[in-house]
């Protein structure tokens, strides 16, 4: 045992909202709980992860049809990935000869390239990190302890 | 290289990661990693900064050193075992 420890009480339980409200926006269950800086932490921590691998891979780097097990991981961003997702699959795919949607190579006629080799794997991975680490805040925001009672003395807790 | 960046449009294409700078994007994953990770750890938020710096660059030298690892097994070892 640490020298600390957690504080049994009723105000330690589940807690959905704060689970639901983390995964709309990062950092924004743990807000909720009344960890504000805590909560913009990890938001700024997600959300740099997110656009970090957008910036590197381009928005071709978020496919839910092309790299749909990328975009499982990517998905745990919440509604800011699926959002990012569809402006890129309506309004920079386009159809090919046999009728599927695809990013289009390079060429003066495409408004956003094919990501490829490193670029590509780097930025989809942010995004998959971006979301599984997202994922942990959920999880942490629905069974969160609440601040004063996380690290109180165990003299104290035994009390 | 020059071309490459002209043709570059941020966000909307691939960034031109030519030769041996691909890597150099493990310093912002480390240290994104380590940002969400300690705010979700550490009860005590004064620590954080201190804790944030370790833990990146622990993940950096790690990775080095399984970078150089592998290196050794793949470069050196394996060809002598093919002998």
């Amino acid at each position: 045992m640490t020298p600390h420890t957690i504080h049994q009480s009723s105000d330690e339980r589940f807690n959905p909202i704060a689970g639901i409200l983390a995964y709309l926006l990062p950092g924004l269950g743990h807000w909720y709980l009344g960890e504000a800086k805590r909560g913009i932490l990890i938001g700024v921590g997600v959300l740099w992860l997110f656009f970090g691998g957008v910036l590197i891979g381009g928005i071709d780097s978020v496919d839910r049809v092309e790299d749909k097990w990328w975009f499982v991981g990517q998905a745990g961003v919440g509604p800011i990935a699926f959002a990012v997702d569809l402006v890129h699959q309506t309004q920079f795919k386009v159809v090919d000869d046999e009728g599927r949607p695809h990013t289009p190579p390079p060429g003066p006629d495409a408004r956003a390239s094919k990501s490829i080799g490193h670029a590509n794997e780097v930025g989809s991975l942010f995004g998959a990190i971006a979301g599984m680490l997202n994922i942990m805040c959920v999880i942490d925001a629905m069974w969160r302890p609440r601040t004063e009672r996380r690290a109180v003395p165990r003299r104290e807790a035994s009390a | 290289m020059t071309l490459s960046l002209l043709a570059y449009t941020v966000i909307l294409d691939p960034m031109p990661l030519r030769g041996g700078t691909w890597w150099l994007t493990l310093l912002p994953l480390a240290l994104g990693i380590a940002v969400v990770y300690k705010a979700i750890k550490l009860d005590d938020l004064r620590r954080y900064p201190k804790q944030v710096a370790m833990m990146t660059t622990q993940i950096v030298v790690v990775m080095i050193a399984l970078a150089v690892g592998f290196q050794v097994v793949v470069g050196w070892i394996t060809p002598l075992l093919g002998g």
